[in-house]
């Protein structure tokens, strides 16, 4: 029991992490109707940025999301102007935006690759092996605070589209997007801005994974496809679904990797996936059309 | 609606005129190819270029088969290196274990892939768009783990194959000529494909599904069907590239880079046409190998086809094939559909 329990805390701690990371992939479909496969790519970035910030100035990995998140704001904000505006205009072009989203997560992991090598990263600030012993349970902090820190930003950001005219044309644009533009939302506008808003939240799971995982420029597919997995069990585009299918598959992925060993925890997602497809393909709270 | 259905009817229902300088192109084309190993015998020397043209022949065959799920469907699927690996796999367990080697074997591969193909395609079907590309990538992960921990294959170290018994002349030609083979039914098959009322419903559902679906095109079955065919070959090529490499391992095999590479290829060329994916394939293989030659196999050459990509899908999203035949400057020779 003890046991069990000790997983499920593990399991939520990653997936709170997850739901983070999962948090701006879903937002960016939710507006845009894109599937953004170098989501994680970018995560990778954040976690260079924040790797070197470590290194080189010694800041705090938690503290360089004030790094992370405007840099790679920018960035969201270039990458979208240069490739998403002018295709995203043209309707025809935009049945290959995923596959365009593929090709950067290509030239993204080859130019990190080229300049940084594949080896194995990670920050490691002074909680990152550390763990708090609380009755029978072992917490380790790293994890720990790096959930805190995903509920935080997530608290914020439904803060944002909760009480804000922008996050109400936001989610206005998420739910119909054509009504948006007939009731006056700049459509073009709120789709910059969300792409912007999700390499920022990018750039903050790039802080949060520096110090919880290593990483190296490949292991983004891994990233993308575990998160993807989840955002399909919960539903393309709702941000609560991707929050609950990345509790409930961390936890069941936690199960598999104490029971079989960690090799086959992101095995769990995938499965799920496939099962998601044969059981339920619109996901548990996804919207029935559109997929 | 109906400007489309009519536009694909009369595509279908048009026979064109025969067309002697396409018909005289292609036999031109294999006659060369077919020869071209002579000069081998006679000349010697010619290593280089035979592994070169069988590298191409075999990306030809990958490339048309992808198109026909890739291109005529309309489902991108990011992993199909998933039946390059199956293919591979299968063919490697048959001279391992069994001693039958994939010259004979590699029909068998090809097969069972496809048949796998029916299988995983009745699953990953049942959604689009997004989601299916999603799950192609979930597969390439999934099927390269269950591959590195299936010892009896060698897991991560992979397995070694007995490299074929001839001179080293010559040890090239058998590989030559069944890529060629292959190149060739993959292309045919292809033809055949999109000239069929089979191709005609593949491209009423990459239009628009569900008016396909009402006008009667049993979509769930052609989609199935198409997937699975679209491992045919793939499978194939993969059994006798692992024979030709004599090693195979699930890094070789399911790189993200090799499935990305079956897609730059036909998208370079024109998706959804007969002759895209052959240029497409010429056109990508002589870039790559300067490319290779110039800057190294690096992590340079997973940018580099990255960039492709993007170029590609900004500025000439129909292909080479295709965006000249919007024009009307397609040449004659190269107008296959």
């Amino acid at each position: 029991m003890v046991q069990n329990i000790q997983i499920i805390i593990l399991g939520l701690a990653l997936g709170g992490v997850y739901a983070l990371m999962a948090s701006g992939l879903t937002l960016i479909f939710g507006v845009m109707g894109i599937v953004n496969l170098s989501h994680s790519a970018f995560m990778i970035v954040g976690a260079f940025i924040a790797f070197y910030a470590f290194t080189l100035f010694g800041i705090d990995p938690i503290l360089s999301i004030v790094i992370t998140m405007p840099a790679m704001f920018l960035l969201g904000i270039v990458v979208y102007k240069l490739i998403f505006a002018r295709s995203f205009a043209d309707p025809a072009k935009r049945s290959v935006m995923v596959l365009m989203t593929f090709a950067l997560a290509l030239v993204i992991e080859g130019t990190l690759g080229f300049f940084f090598s594949n080896i194995y990263r990670s920050t490691s600030p002074s909680y990152a092996s550390d763990a708090v012993i609380v009755g029978p349970f072992f917490l380790p902090l790293g994890q720990l605070y790096a959930m805190a820190m995903s509920i935080v930003i997530l608290l914020l950001l439904w803060a944002y589209l909760k009480y804000t005219w922008t996050g109400y044309a936001i989610r206005a644009t998420m739910h119909n997007r054509t009504a948006a533009e007939v009731v006056g939302v700049n459509v073009d506008r709120i789709s910059m801005l969300v792409f912007g808003i999700g390499m920022a939240l990018a750039g903050a799971s790039g802080s949060a994974l520096s110090f919880v995982f290593s990483f190296y420029p490949s292991k983004h597919w891994e990233f993308v496809a575990i998160l993807l997995s989840l955002v399909v069990l919960g539903g393309m585009g709702s941000l609560l679904g991707a929050l609950i299918g990345a509790l409930s598959l961390s936890v069941v992925a936690a199960f598999v990797s104490s029971n079989y060993g960690p090799t086959w925890s992101p095995v769990t997602f995938y499965l799920a996936l496939f099962i998601i497809l044969l059981v339920r393909p619109q996901g548990l709270l996804g919207k029935k059309s559109g997929l | 609606m109906t400007q489309i259905d009519t536009d694909l009817a009369m595509d279908a229902a048009a026979e064109p005129a025969p067309n002697i300088s396409r018909r005289v192109f292609i036999t031109v084309l294999i006659a060369a190819c077919v020869l071209f190993p002579l000069l081998q015998v006679f000349v010697g020397g010619m290593n280089y270029y035979l592994h070169m043209l069988l590298f191409l022949f075999m990306n030809i065959a990958i490339a048309s088969n992808w198109n026909i799920i890739g291109g005529y469907t309309g489902y991108i699927s990011l992993g199909h290196n998933v039946f390059f690996a199956i293919g591979g796999y299968a063919g490697a367990i048959l001279f391992a274990y069994f001693g039958i080697s994939p010259f004979i074997a590699f029909p068998i591969c090809g097969i069972v892939t496809m048949l796998l193909g029916f299988l995983i395609g009745s699953i990953t079907l049942r959604a689009s768009g997004p989601t299916f590309i999603i799950s192609s990538i979930a597969l390439v992960l999934l099927v390269r783990i269950l591959l590195e921990n299936w010892e009896y294959i060698g897991g991560t170290n992979g397995i070694s194959l007995e490299l074929v018994d001839l001179p080293v002349e010559y040890v090239k030609f058998p590989f030559y000529y069944l890529m060629l083979l292959l190149a060739v039914g993959s292309v045919a098959m292809s033809m055949a494909i999109r000239r069929s009322k089979f191709g005609l419903g593949l491209r009423a559902i990459s239009q628009d599904e569900i008016k396909a679906e009402v006008a009667g095109v049993p979509t769930r079955r052609y989609k199935v069907l198409a997937f699975g065919l679209s491992g045919l070959f793939i499978g194939m090529a993969g059994a006798l590239w692992g024979y030709y490499l004599t090693y195979l391992s699930p890094v070789i095999f399911l790189s993200i880079l090799v499935g990305a590479k079956f897609v730059l290829m036909t998208i370079l060329g024109g998706r959804g046409t007969v002759s895209g994916p052959v240029v497409g394939a010429i056109v990508f293989i002589l870039a790559n190998e300067f490319f290779v030659s110039q800057f190294g196999a690096t992590e340079l050459n997973i940018a580099a086809t990255g960039l492709a990509l993007v170029v590609v899908l900004l500025f000439f999203p129909e292909g080479i094939i295709g965006t000249l035949k919007e024009k009307d400057r397609l040449p004659k020779f190269l107008d296959w559909d």
